[in-house]
Formats: C-alpha cells, sequence, structure tokens
C-alpha cells in the first residue's frame, strides 16, 4: 500500500522500493485513485530502488490519464536508480520531473510539454 | 420492552397462589408432619379436597379400588405424592390462561410435566425420592411463565424460546428480559416459602449451588440439570445436541452409558401422558424416542452427505482448474507458436543479421525482425513491450505487424518511428509502451541507419573493444503524440559488430546511475567475439544468465556483423 499525502492541493503518491511487476498494480491502483478524485498529481520516487517498464507503465498511464483530465502532473524527488531507467529511456522528456514537492510549488502553471 | 431486573423485582408484584394449595405443601415439608394433620389442611379447601380425590383415583396412581375420603387418599398416597399434587394444583391456580393472555399455557404445561416426569424417572433410576424430583422439575422453569406475567408484550417470543435447547434459551432469556426463569424462580420459591431443597434447585439448575449446599440439596439440583437437557430433546430444533448433551450429564454425574439414558428419554412419553391425565393436564401427542433419536441421525446423515458433497465438488473444483490449464497450455503452446512465425528464422545468418530471442513465459513481449527491402537493403528491428504476459504479447504482435507492413514503404527510421508510434498510442491501454531500435542496413555499402524510440543504446564492437553506442534520443512508442524522432548514419567496418538487445540482457537491479551496466554487457561481447555469430548469440545469453543469475526476464538479441 502506497501512501498518499496532500500538499499544496497535489496529491502526493510515495512509491517506494520495488516497483515491478508484483507491485505495479497496486501503484496503478494509488495513481488512477487519485486522478479520479480529480486531484493534481505528483508522484514522490525518492524511496525507489527498482522499476521495472509495468512500473514505468503506470507512470505511463497516470500521465495519459491526467492529461485527458486535464490535470497536472508530475514526478518528484526521484532517486538515482529511477531516474537511471528513465533517462536511459528519455522518458525524461516526457514526464515533468522536480526536485522536490516544494520545487513544484515554486512554479505557478504546470510545466507545459 | 423494558426488561425487569432481578434486583428491581418486587416480591408483590409476584403473583399469588392460592393459600390452600400452599398450606398443603408446606405441611408436607414439616419434620413432624401426619396424616391427619395434612388432610385437615387439603379439607380446608373444598375445590383443592376435589382434585386430590379425582388425582388419587386415576391411572397414574392406579390404586385398587376407589378412594373417597381425604384421610384415605393422603394415606395411600403419601406426604410426597401429595406435596406434588398441591403444588400442580397451587401453581395451575396461580396464573391462569386469562392472566396470560395469547399465551399458550397449555403448551407450558407440557413442557413443565415433561421436566416433572424426566425428573422424578431420573431420580428413582439413581435411588433418589421420585416426588422430590417431580416437584423441583415442575417448578423449575416456572421463574419463565411469570417473567412472561411481568412482561405481556414478549409473549409472542414463546415460540422461539420453546425451540431453543437450555444454554441458548438461558441467554435469550437474558436477552429479553433482562433475567432469567432461575433467578426468578428462586425468588419465587422465597416468596411462597417453598422448602429449601426446592428453593435451591430452582435458583441452581443451571449454575452450581453454592459450596454450603446440603448434599441433598445438591443431588436435586443435579437432577433439574440433567432434565432441563433430557426434556429439550423433545421440543428443541437441534435435537442431537440436546441428545448429545443429555448423553454427556447422565454419564458424568450417574457414570450412564448411552443405552441407558436412551431407554430412560424413551420411557418418558408414556409416563407424561398418564400424569397429564391424571393431573387434568392437556398435552399433545408425546413423540415416541425412537422417532426422535431417527430424525436427529437423519440430521447428522445429513451433514454427513453434506460434507461429502463438499469434497465431491472440491474434487469436482480440482478437475476443472486442472482441464482449464491444460486448456491454456495448449493456447498458450498456440500464442507462442504464433509469435515465433513473426520471428525471422534464427538459424541463419541472412545478409549479415542474426538474431536470438529466448522468452521467459511462452509468450514474450520482446521480438526482432529483420527482412529485405525491394532497394537490396535489409530492414530490421528490435522492440521490447513494457510488461510481460499475454498483453504484452498481443501487443509485440500488433507492432511487429506494423513494423513488418510498414517498413516497407517507409524506410526512414525516423518517419516510421513516428508513425508506428500514432499507430500505437490510437490502441494502446493502461500505459503500455514499447521500445524500439528501428533501422536500414545496406550490405552493399555497409551502412546502417536507424533509430532508437526510448530502446537501450545500440553497442558497435570491434573485436573486444566498444567503439560506440547509439543510444535514445526520444521516449519509447505509445506514450505521447507528436515525438520527433531523429535517426543517425554511421558505417559498419569490416572488423565491426553491431548489437542490439533488450533488457532481459542486462541486470538492471545493478542499474545506479553510476557504473554503466552496459560495461559489463560489453564484457560477456568481448569474451565471445572471436565465435561465429549464431553461437555467439547463444553464448551470450547464456553467460548472462549465470552472471545476473536470473531466468525471469525475456532476452533478445540481434547483431549485425559481415
Amino acid at each position: 500500500m502506497y501512501p498518499v499525502k496532500e500538499n499544496g492541493g497535489y496529491s502526493v503518491v510515495h512509491l517506494t522500493g520495488e516497483v515491478d511487476l508484483n507491485c505495479s498494480p497496486e501503484a496503478r491502483r494509488v495513481i488512477l485513485d487519485c486522478l479520479r478524485s480529480n486531484n493534481p498529481l505528483l508522484i514522490d520516487l525518492s524511496a525507489v530502488t527498482y522499476i521495472d517498464s509495468s512500473g514505468i507503465a503506470s507512470l505511463v498511464e497516470g500521465y495519459q490519464v491526467s492529461r485527458k483530465l486535464n490535470l497536472d502532473f508530475g514526478l518528484v524527488g526521484v532517486s538515482d536508480r529511477a531516474m537511471s531507467v528513465l533517462h536511459l529511456a528519455r522518458l525524461d522528456q516526457v514526464f515533468p520531473i522536480f526536485a522536490s514537492v516544494e520545487e513544484r510549488l515554486k512554479r505557478d502553471l504546470p510545466r507545459e510539454e | 420492552m423494558i426488561p425487569v431486573a432481578i434486583d428491581k423485582l418486587n416480591i408483590k408484584e409476584l403473583p399469588a397462589p392460592p393459600g390452600g394449595a400452599l398450606e398443603v405443601v408446606r405441611a408436607c415439608g414439616l419434620e413432624h408432619t401426619n396424616a391427619k394433620l395434612l388432610s385437615e389442611k387439603v379439607a380446608k379447601s373444598p375445590t383443592l379436597a376435589l382434585d386430590i380425590l379425582r388425582i388419587s383415583n386415576s391411572a397414574y396412581f392406579g390404586f385398587p379400588g376407589e378412594i373417597t375420603s381425604i384421610p384415605h387418599a393422603v394415606t395411600l398416597i403419601g406426604q410426597s405424592a401429595l406435596r406434588n399434587m398441591a403444588l400442580c394444583i397451587a401453581i395451575k391456580e396461580t396464573l391462569k390462561p386469562d392472566q396470560l393472555p395469547a399465551f399458550p399455557v397449555a403448551d407450558y404445561w407440557e413442557a413443565a410435566l415433561r421436566r416433572a416426569v424426566c425428573c422424578q424417572c431420573l431420580a428413582e433410576e439413581v435411588g433418589q425420592d421420585g416426588d422430590s424430583g417431580f416437584s423441583a422439575g415442575l417448578l423449575q422453569d416456572f421463574g419463565l411463565l411469570v417473567l412472561f406475567y411481568l412482561n405481556a408484550t414478549c409473549t409472542s417470543e414463546w415460540p422461539r424460546l420453546a425451540k431453543l435447547n437450555p444454554d441458548d434459551r438461558y441467554d435469550l432469556e437474558l436477552q429479553l428480559f433482562g433475567t432469567t426463569h432461575d433467578k426468578v424462580g428462586y425468588l419465587l420459591a422465597e416468596a411462597w416459602k417453598l422448602p429449601d431443597e426446592l428453593k435451591i434447585a430452582l435458583g441452581h439448575h443451571h449454575e452450581s449451588p453454592p459450596d454450603d449446599t446440603p448434599a441433598g440439596a445438591v443431588e436435586i439440583c443435579k437432577l433439574t440439570q440433567c432434565t432441563d437437557w433430557m426434556s429439550s430433546v423433545f421440543t428443541a430444533e437441534d435435537r442431537r445436541k440436546s441428545i448429545t448433551m443429555s448423553r454427556s450429564l447422565l454419564s458424568d454425574y450417574y457414570g450412564m452409558d448411552a443405552a441407558k439414558s436412551d431407554e430412560m428419554l424413551d420411557r418418558l412419553g408414556g409416563r407424561i401422558t398418564q400424569a397429564a391425565s391424571a393431573f387434568g393436564i392437556e398435552v399433545g401427542e408425546q413423540i415416541p424416542f425412537d422417532s426422535l433419536i431417527r430424525e436427529a441421525n437423519l440430521n447428522l446423515l445429513e451433514e454427513n452427505i453434506s460434507f461429502q458433497e463438499m469434497t465431491w465438488h472440491l474434487e469436482h473444483t480440482i478437475e476443472e482448474k486442472d482441464r482449464i490449464a491444460t486448456e491454456l497450455n495448449r493456447e498458450l503452446e498456440l500464442a507462442r507458436e504464433v509469435q515465433r512465425s513473426l520471428l525471422p528464422d534464427e538459424s541463419q545468418k541472412f545478409d549479415g543479421l542474426v538474431g536470438l530471442n529466448v522468452s521467459a513465459k511462452a509468450v514474450s513481449g520482446d521480438f526482432f525482425d529483420y527482412y529485405k527491402l525491394q532497394s537490396g537493403q535489409t530492414a530490421f528491428c528490435i522492440a521490447d513491450v513494457s510488461g510481460k504476459g499475454m498483453n504484452a504479447a498481443l501487443m509485440m504482435a500488433k507492432v511487429s505487424s506494423l513494423f513488418h507492413f510498414l517498413g516497407k514503404s517507409i524506410q526512414d527510421p525516423s518517419r516510421l518511428l513516428g508513425m508506428l508510434n500514432r499507430e500505437i498510442l490510437e490502441t494502446s491501454i493502461r500505459g503500455m509502451f514499447v521500445t524500439m531500435v528501428a533501422g536500414v542496413y545496406d550490405p552493399a555499402t555497409r551502412r546502417v541507419r536507424l533509430a532508437n524510440a526510448g530502446h537501450l543504446p545500440s553497442v558497435m564492437m570491434r573485436g573486444a573493444q566498444m567503439v560506440g553506442a547509439y543510444p535514445a534520443k526520444a521516449p519509447p512508442l505509445g506514450i505521447m503524440p507528436g515525438v520527433g524522432y531523429t535517426a543517425e548514419e554511421f558505417q559498419l567496418e569490416n572488423d565491426s559488430s553491431l548489437y542490439l538487445f533488450t533488457d532481459g540482457l542486462m541486470d538492471e537491479r545493478q542499474l545506479d546511475g553510476r557504473r554503466s551496466d552496459i560495461d559489463g554487457l560489453v564484457e560477456v561481447f568481448a569474451r565471445h567475439s572471436r565465435t561465429a555469430p549464431t553461437e555467439r548469440l547463444q553464448h551470450i545469453v547464456a553467460d548472462v544468465r549465470v552472471d545476473n543469475n536470473k531466468t525471469g526476464d525475456d532476452i533478445t538479441i540481434l547483431l549485425i556483423e559481415d
């Protein structure tokens, strides 16, 4: 069960540990639940030690759904390990990425793609 | 309904018994009593005298000849039996049907009489005074009648109570009335100044009597406790429990075996009918004990049958599961065959290209492809669908078909990836995406032109040295529209090889952003650089599986080398 916290009008989902084929369905559920409540969403990846393509797919789906719903979406505090996966696949070009929730809040408008 | 708490119960609220009958009951309990004194007490109440004469002449006692005088009756039936008669009459007079409208008093009486007879039989069986047993049995539930008298609105609950075994009934009483029949019975016995041993039996046939209780009274408590369960055999819905419990109590208290206790239960029916006619109480037809036990056994049998059915269902379910698993495996095998057919023949090197796909499961989300274009060039690709299993496999089938078809007319890899991205985006679900390297190789000029959509870098090796890497410059297919993919073009020297591979070849869990895991893989490529291409790929895969100790990922590798 991944914790969700409210911060500055955002739901912040904290993914942790190894987000692989076993855990990504739960990550997906939590992410989509937040979006269903019409909240802009930030996903904190600071405690992610490993993420595989199914985990990335959960992020991608969250990203795609948030665009459809016109909700702001971003990744925050991305751990080195998660970042190396994102970078290798050039997913850093897809997801808005911020150092922290506070960093995101400093910007007034959602980042345009 | 407001439950009557026992401490709030006012003795004055309790029904008052007819004085005459009660006086006889008390006189019977006196130590120095005698037939003359008792006869006088009986004679004081003409209705009581008549009743006693009638009962004495009934078949219940079976005395020869007609008894016409009270002293004669009293002498013949004896002090204890007289007490029982007087008690019966007293309580019958106390609560008449009109005082409890809508309450089936006859039912209650039948149950009370059954207890009386049951307690009497048991007392006789175990060498105690049968008449004392009769009184105790008769009265042990009287508290319940009083509770209904005080809480007339609960009358409708009687049918429910009547069907329960003693323990469950006790709990329901507590719930309905806030108190129980034994507590009220005890109060009543006190109010009516009934003999002590009766009082104790009324108050303690569910809970143990106090430690200082005289031995005789303790024995009556045991009798009434057994009686409660034994008589519930005839009334409770769950007869089996009542029979089991009766047998167990009789065995514990009196060392009786099951056959003996059943035999006693069997005798009760006839005795009840007799007593009922003697005391002028209406009772229904008594169900023979053997029918009751048959019914209880039948229930047991039904439960066994249900258990058997359950076992059967379970076996059936397991068989069904196995059947479905076999069917699924067959389907998977077919899916694997279809997938295989989408890949080029791995055993043949084709214009300098060779590939290998090893799937972790029956079906794979990885694939590679190459085929000859009209221009004489070779189109090639390697791709990895996110996730595993059937959804990835189906997506793989779609993407490989698209590549195979579109690649023939769109020979610019960057345009081809753009087109594939649009196609995949249209139907992609659940965030599924595809990483892919697509390219064209010209064997005549040894030029390679490729574009990378979020896939791992392609690696160029010269002998044991890595001389080039072509990482992704744009994200995977199927994530967002309008992505611009750029192609790179380079020369593949005649002593060089280009490796394209999926992440099954890398130990991703080691990936930490500092040491590129590709270094490790390059070492493996270098180790086998002198082996012939087809065998080399097999050795590389085998090595990687040993090094990374993982077999759970699909592995695909494509080699271009001339």
